[in-house]
């Protein structure tokens, strides 16, 4: 048995693009579905695991799934905007906890999410460094935005415009790093959260300024009454709130009509979460109210139908490899009828040649199972992060 | 005592397209025989018939006493790869081997021979008196043909086999290598005490040889 | 008849029965005293979620004084800002808005007061807005300067008067929000709450009589107010009174009096109300114009003597030389 591994190991080091390729037509064959199903698997557990801790949200009447990414994953996709008038209609039910969120902005890449602190408690998010933020201005980032962006506590940290040509109002805000997160394994690692109100501070609904009803210089009144003055745009808006111009910020209208992308409605039990859905079927109701896990469930649902068709296409082609493979030793073996001729007649029986060629397919099997094995077991450990790469932002 | 006698033999194959017939055939210890005659006249078959390759229809064949058509499959292979060594044409080494590993060979390809320590010494030995010691680890295919040969002498050597069967050993030779391969083994062949039975085209080479058989006649003749 | 061997053999077995007995003893009691150790606290807690205080962080002293009255021991109340401070424009550093953060019940006045409110990031979970009740009847401050940006952009809000504790009507809704709170953070106690808030209604409500009482005496008395912080009060009691913008601890300029001169030719008051002592400089300028000064404490800080009743108390007969 040795000797013929031997022989076969000689062979096979002998024909090394042939082995590699074989050994990498194997591998890929193994490794293929089983890390397409893993990955699969870390994806559905992922996306329901975060659905599943989601009860309910509440947004405007339409696509549920670009609702349930942005709020749940902060996806690119901004769903139409509902506003707090929303969450406090929760809130007045008194069926569940409402707590909203506006998932519009970035900062060099990562989303910026604002909501109030009641999320950081309803998804269990700890602080790990520094402190949570406590006025308008200040951030804490979760624990993978902050090792990608080199954040720590007392750094400073700008929005980005919207797009390029945003001239009319989305301000690049300077805002304060007070704390990174603990690890949590979901999106909101990749996150960075602000208070609802620093959000719309970002989009200019508040800001801060010199005190226009003092101002001398006439170009930035633009008409004084006896009750109020309207300021010009030349007006300068301060781009970060420091502890010297925070009493400055303010805010135009009422924080009722303010907006946001959605709301997450933690209900106090089973019953109000029933009763509160109940709220929101009528057919002239603007905004509707899903369960995630539903809403994911359907996703997976689809993806799981387009993963058959991968299935079949990778059985298919798994089909064409093995017989490619079986081709290549079938012509390995007409090759090496000479070999075969003198060792019968050296004395050995004409099983001796398939004994080596079994080696032969023995040690290329068993070597493309520890790739394909070592691989997986590699997918396997970084799954996790590689499901959110790919898939999860 | 002859090393190989043969008498009444009729061979055949199943198709009846080839037909030998040799009413006796004998070969004695320690000659060096040569076998010469036309293509198609039956000498490959005889080496085939005396290594037990192939069997014969009717008739005697003894090899060392051993009457080889009466062995089976089995038998006739352990026979086959204790007691005789062949050395072909084309050398038939392995290319995916080096020079040692070749000379090794019918070692690690069957069970009827024990590898161990002494035979790798005497493997190295062999191959030192054949000129190729300092080309053990070089790959069968980066040697010259004259050193193939003697690779492939010293596999055929190495089980200690008391007859020798070449068949055509020095056809893919130049002329200079010729004659000094066919020294080397004949120099093997007596320092091992062996039997050498070798087909040849090569009219040059027959004097250095004991017996010319032409087996196109079927008769024996002296070398002189 | 027994025999001495038997008796020792007797004693002895009695003797090794009592050591028995007396180990069996020590060995029950041991386990009594570790089950009684080990699910005690379990057994006692039991009954609900009575373990431990509510902390209760609130923006002003009424709203402390309520859910301690309310709360009772079932609650600790802090109450953060500096003694010598308006509460309605104190704004606490990032360690306290931290402490505010992790208490167990934030108790807002609503009406804008506290200001930092606004700016801060509070869990809204545990905010209780003691107001929104009779959020629909805030009234908005007087002569307050909004501005907007553009001619048609919306005014900045922050014109709302915010004393609504004054009106004690008010002050019990609060209470009651306050109240309701505390049940839902304690359902098990609700019924003392529910009884204690009960107390402190009547308390208020027979302040609230009270001054109606004194002002209908004179209903359309009128009289000054050294700062616009009495709106609540006004409406409630129908109080007819115009507001200057006077300290207490400062000498007015010659323009604030000039100004008061000019409100006294259409309003002829003869008493101003004061939020504290004004300086006697101060109530000699208004003696010479026939102004006499009261004190009527809004109370927005933790008094120097007694509680809030107390205070309210003595405004209350502070009012009534004014309606005689």
């Amino acid at each position: 048995m040795i000797d013929s591994l031997y022989i076969a190991w000689k062979y096979i080091c002998f024909n090394k693009a042939r082995t590699v390729t074989l050994i990498a037509c194997i591998t890929l064959i193994g490794f293929l579905p089983v890390s397409l199903e893993l990955l699969l698997d870390e994806s559905e557990q992922q996306l329901m695991s975060r659905a599943a801790t989601t009860p309910l949200v509440v947004g405007v009447r339409g696509s549920s799934l670009d609702l349930v990414m942005n709020t749940l994953y902060f996806g690119d996709e901004v769903p139409e905007l509902i506003t707090m008038a929303a969450s406090d209609r929760v809130m007045e039910t008194d069926l569940a906890l409402p707590i909203p969120v506006y998932v519009r902005f970035r900062a060099r890449g990562h989303p910026i999410v604002g909501t109030t602190l009641d999320y950081f408690e309803f998804r269990g998010l700890k602080v790990a460094e520094g402190q949570q933020m406590a006025v308008l201005g200040d951030c804490v980032v979760g624990a993978g935005a902050a090792e990608k962006l080199g954040l720590k506590p007392g750094d400073e940290l700008v929005s980005s415009p919207e797009n390029m040509f945003d001239l009319a109002g989305v301000y690049p805000l300077k805002m304060k790093v007070t704390g990174v997160l603990q690890k949590s394994h979901t999106s909101d690692d990749l996150a960075v959260f602000v208070d609802l109100k620093t959000t719309w501070v970002i989009q200019g609904l508040g800001h801060g300024h010199q005190d226009v009803t003092v101002l001398k210089d006439p170009t930035l009144v633009l008409k004084r009454t006896e009750d109020n003055v309207a300021a010009t745009a030349k007006l300068y808006h301060y781009m970060e709130i420091t502890d010297e111009n925070i009493d400055s910020f303010h805010f135009h209208g009422h924080m009722t009509g303010y907006p946001v992308t959605a709301v997450i409605a933690a209900p106090y039990d089973a019953k109000s979460g029933a009763i509160l859905q109940g709220r929101y079927l009528s057919k002239e109701e603007r905004h509707q109210i899903v369960e995630p896990e539903e809403v994911i469930d359907g996703l997976l649902q689809n993806i799981f139908r387009i993963k058959n068709v991968l299935d079949a296409v990778i059985s298919v082609v798994a089909l064409a490899t093995v017989m490619a493979i079986v081709l290549v030793f079938a012509l390995s073996i007409r090759l090496r009828q000479r070999e075969m001729e003198t060792v019968f007649k050296l004395g050995c029986s004409r099983m001796t040649m398939a004994r080596l060629v079994a080696s032969e397919i023995l040690m290329i099997v068993v070597a493309s199972g520890f790739l394909c094995t070592g691989m997986v077991l590699l997918v396997d450990q970084f799954s996790n992060n590689l499901v959110r790469t790919l898939f999860i932002r | 005592m002859s090393m190989i006698h043969i008498e009444s033999l009729i061979f055949h194959y199943p198709s009846g397209e080839f037909r030998l017939e040799i009413p006796e055939f004998t070969v004695a210890r320690g000659e060096k025989m040569a076998v010469i005659g036309p293509s198609g006249s039956g000498k490959t078959t005889l080496l085939n018939l005396i290594s037990g390759i192939t069997t014969p229809v009717k008739g005697t064949l003894n090899v060392d006493n051993i009457k080889v058509n009466k062995l089976g499959d089995t038998e006739r292979r352990v026979f086959r790869i204790s007691n005789i060594g062949f050395v072909f044409q084309d050398f038939e080494l392995l290319d995916y081997l080096n020079v040692l590993d070749n000379i090794l060979h019918p070692y690690r390809i069957t069970s009827a021979l024990k590898m161990d320590r002494v035979v790798r010494q005497r493997a190295t030995t062999l191959a030192k008196e054949m000129g190729i010691g300092d080309k053990l680890r070089r790959m069968a295919n980066k040697l010259s043909q004259g050193e193939k040969q003697r690779a492939a002498i010293c596999r055929a050597l190495l089980p200690q086999p008391k007859l020798i069967l070449a068949d055509e050993a020095t056809g893919n030779l130049d002329p200079d290598n010729k004659g000094l391969i066919l020294d080397s083994l004949f120099r093997a062949v007596e320092e091992h005490d062996a039997t050498l039975l070798a087909v040849t085209h090569d009219h040059e080479l027959l004097k250095r040889f004991d017996r010319v058989v032409d087996f196109g006649k079927f008769q024996g003749m002296d070398a002189s | 008849m027994e025999c001495r061997s038997d008796e020792l053999k007797r004693e002895r077995f009695h003797m090794q029965n009592r050591v028995h007995i007396c180990f069996a003893k020590r060995f029950i009691l041991f386990g009594v005293f570790w089950f009684v150790i080990t699910f005690l606290p379990v057994i006692a807690g039991a009954g609900g979620d009575n373990s431990g205080k509510i902390t209760i962080y609130v923006v002003n002293y009424p709203l402390k004084y309520f859910a301690e009255r309310i709360a009772g021991d079932h609650a600790e109340v802090v109450f953060p800002a500096p003694p010598d401070c308006d509460p309605a424009y104190w704004i606490p550093d990032v360690k306290t808005i931290g402490a505010y953060q992790k208490a167990d019940l934030i108790l807002l006045n609503g009406a804008n007061y506290a200001k930092w409110v606004r700016k801060a990031s509070l869990p809204r979970s545990r905010m209780v807005d003691t107001s929104a009740k009779f959020k629909d009847r805030y009234i908005t401050a007087e002569e307050a300067l909004t501005h907007s940006h553009g001619a048609k952009g919306a005014h900045a809000h922050e014109s709302l008067a915010f004393t609504t504790w004054l009106d004690f009507d008010f002050a019990a809704k609060q209470a009651q929000a306050i109240t309701k709170a505390l049940s839902r953070k304690k359902p098990n106690l609700h019924g003392m709450f529910q009884e204690n808030y009960a107390a402190l209604e009547k308390d208020l409500m027979a302040l609230d009589g009270e001054i109606k009482a004194v002002v209908s005496k004179n209903p359309t008395l009128p009289l000054l107010a050294s700062h616009p912080v009495y709106d609540y009060l006004s409406r409630r009691y129908g109080l007819n009174m115009k507001s200057v913008h006077w300290e207490p601890d400062e000498v007015p300029n010659d323009g604030q009096w000039i100004q008061l001169e000019n409100i006294l030719k259409s309003h002829p008051a003869k008493w101003m109300i004061w939020e504290g002592n004004p300086m006697k400089t101060s109530v000699d300028g208004l003696k010479s114009l026939g102004v006499a000064s009261l004190v009527f404490d809004p109370c927005g800080n933790v008094p120097g003597y007694g509680d809030f009743l107390t205070v309210m108390q003595q405004n209350v007969d502070n009012l009534k030389p004014a309606f005689r």
